[in-house]
């Protein structure tokens, strides 16, 4: 962490409470947090997006339309290169049984661009997150807003606005970093 | 027994979920802490079972392909039965996880994390059977394609070739899809427990910490997996049963097998899955989270696919005789006979595929351990007999008289079905001990979230 910015964590048991803090921090055009839950939330979702879909989505276009194109090409040029095989007088490009080629490349590459676009827009692996952020409560039963790199100056109204929202614990600076003994 | 008890039929799910987002974690993770005697007894058979697999197919590469029984005509036998087998077992999962997701499905949340390991694990399984069919284990890089140095002619338009792709896509997106959910679960025993495990279980989970970043792109993810995983569900073994209809064989040559292989997959997925979560549910003291809501609804699953079964085997027989072709006819009417080589073997399965499940239309029998148990083995074998009837009485009494043979499955055939049995239960066995088998974050999307009542946003 910069040594010029600050870190300032609230944790939640409520969800109602959560969304609270997050609004008032958007009214207040304070932004650079991250939203912690241990379950998706579609509340938290609407909130901290507005209804724009994730852009995962483009990554599996991208990967179907090459799945297909690649269905296509692989068997159509293997058999222009070796022409030999012309099994029940089938054209040497047939496209009727490559379809099925083509279908299962679609899902087959669809899939895994789906899965890198997930990698690519979650952040995993998210090993090298701050600190503040690896909180066990987090997967546990609570919420979070953490803010990783605040600017000492916001940090004292950041603070004040989270602690308005029903928080069950504000934290700043090393104290966010919560360490849970071992089960 | 805590499994059956009587629940609220307009809220089925309400009276055994959690009352917490904590109470659902420590009820699963408490499945790490408790090792059972009957749970290593299981794993304990499970190895036995595979070691008996293994002597068999040590036989097998020291004398050779002679070892099992498959000979001219009948050169498919037990391996491509099993294989088949074990791919149709696999597709109840993907249903119960895709298909079931997508049209919001609430009673797949408590049991389609142990379906998917199911599938995932079945067609683990499934795959070892081109390697133990082809004999010559040690040449098996013969099968992939590429590079072409050995002059392999590789053919896109066969169904078998079809079939590679179909299989290959199918183990590759099931894994990744069930991986995907995984991966929530697995931080929260990461974060239930200490020193080495808690560092495997964080490498695997990736630095999971639900984030809204995380939860917003898994969500759009999610769906999207579920939307290529359900038609894959009803290709696969669509061209699994072009391996059999493409060929001019008759009791083969059938434009009604990929609907009937489809159906008779989810029937022997779905009793399979209740073979598995019953003992499980009992061993993990699950019942809180998988019930009698989920059993009886696998159940009737299993009995819409049982009928449609059942025409599909009558339409076959309507087909034969209306088709006027005597080879078609010969198949069909040699197989149904009782006093011909495979009479039993057709009959075994009528029982088991289409009377048997018939008594699921009983309450009773649908919501207790049981009769759920034992019908549900009833079908498992009936969906193994059924692909024995069709793989192997159709070539062993083929066009040519003179090369008509009756089949039996060898020892080392017997010793490789009994072993990837324990395969399969094997892995399954370790899953069910070492990762969450019942989903924790859906299971927590059906609590109601802790709220205070002063909503602002």
């Amino acid at each position: 962490m910069d040594r010029t910015t600050v870190r300032i964590k609230a944790v939640y048991s409520q969800l109602d409470c959560l969304l609270t803090g997050v609004d008032r921090l958007k009214k207040a055009d304070i932004s650079g947090f991250t939203v912690q839950a241990p379950l998706p939330r579609h509340e938290i979702e609407d909130i901290m997006y507005e209804g724009r879909p994730s852009n995962v989505r483009w990554w599996t276009l991208t990967g179907a339309m090459l799945g297909v194109t690649i269905g296509f090409l692989l068997p159509a040029l293997t058999h222009a290169t070796w022409p030999m095989i012309n099994p029940g007088g089938k054209p040497v490009v047939a496209v009727v049984p490559f379809t099925v080629i083509m279908f299962e490349c679609t899902i087959l590459f669809g899939a895994l661009f789906t899965f890198a676009g997930l990698l690519f827009h979650s952040g995993l692996p998210g090993f090298w997150l701050d600190r503040s952020l690896k909180d066990p409560r987090m997967t546990d039963a609570s919420f979070g807003i953490t803010f990783t790199a605040a600017r000492p100056k916001d940090s004292e109204r950041i603070t004040e606005l989270l602690q308005q929202t029903g928080a069950l614990e504000v934290t700043t600076g090393d104290e966010t970093i919560y360490e849970v003994p071992n089960v | 027994m805590a499994l059956i008890e009587v629940i609220d039929q307009n809220d089925p799910g309400k009276p055994n979920r959690p009352a917490t987002y904590q109470e659902s974690n420590r009820d699963i993770i408490r499945v790490l802490l408790n090792p059972t005697l009957l749970h290593s007894a299981a794993v304990l058979i499970a190895v036995v079972a595979m070691a008996i697999g293994g002597w068999a197919w040590y036989q097998q590469i020291t004398w050779g392909m002679g070892v099992a029984g498959i000979t001219h005509p009948t050169m498919w036998g037990v391996y491509i039965v099993t294989f088949v087998f074990w791919i149709g077992i696999g597709h109840a999962g993907t249903l119960i996880s895709a298909i079931l997701f997508l049209v919001r499905s609430r009673w797949r949340t408590g049991v389609y994390r142990a379906s998917e390991a199911m599938t995932v694990f079945a067609v683990m399984t499934a795959l070892l059977f081109p390697v133990l069919h082809l004999g010559r284990c040690w040449q098996a890089y013969w099968f992939f394609p590429y590079p072409n140095q050995r002059q392999l002619w590789m053919n896109f338009k066969s169904p078998l070739m079809w079939d590679v792709f179909a299989i290959s896509t199918y183990f590759t997106v099931s894994a990744v899809f069930f991986y995907v959910g995984l991966l929530p679960d697995i931080a929260v025993f990461r974060d239930h427990s200490r020193g080495l495990v808690k560092r495997v279980y964080g490498l695997l989970c990736l630095g999971w910490r639900g984030t809204h970043k995380q939860w917003h792109a898994y969500m759009g993810a999610y769906g999207f997996f579920a939307a290529f995983a359900a038609p894959l569900v009803l290709s696969v073994h669509s061209v699994v049963s072009w391996d059999f209809a493409m060929a001019p064989t008759a009791g083969w040559h059938s434009t009604i097998f990929p609907p009937y292989f489809v159906a008779g997959a989810i029937f022997s997925g779905c009793a399979m899955v209740i073979s598995l979560l019953l003992p499980m549910t009992l061993l993990f003291k699950w019942d809180k989270y998988v019930n009698t809501w989920h059993f009886e609804n696998l159940a009737k699953m299993c009995l819409l696919t049982s009928g449609i079964l059942t025409y599909a085997y009558a339409t076959e027989y309507f087909v034969g005789w209306y088709s006027q072709n005597p080879y078609e006819q010969s198949i069909f009417f040699w197989r149904a006979d009782p006093g011909a080589d495979y009479g039993w073997a057709f009959w075994l399965m009528v029982f088991c595929n289409c009377i048997a499940p018939l008594a699921w239309y009983n309450k009773w029998m649908r919501t207790h351990p049981a009769p759920l148990f034992i019908i549900a083995a009833i079908v498992n074998v009936g969906m193994w007999m059924e692909r024995f009837n069709i793989v192997v009485s159709s070539i062993a009494h083929n066009f040519d008289p003179a090369t008509w043979w009756t089949y039996y499955p060898s020892l080392v055939e017997w010793g490789i079905l009994v072993g990837s049995a324990g395969w399969f239960s094997f892995w399954f066995l370790l899953f069910a001990k070492t990762f969450p088998a019942v989903a924790i974050t859906e299971i927590k999307e059906m609590v109601a979230p802790p709220v205070k009542g002063s909503l602002e946003a």
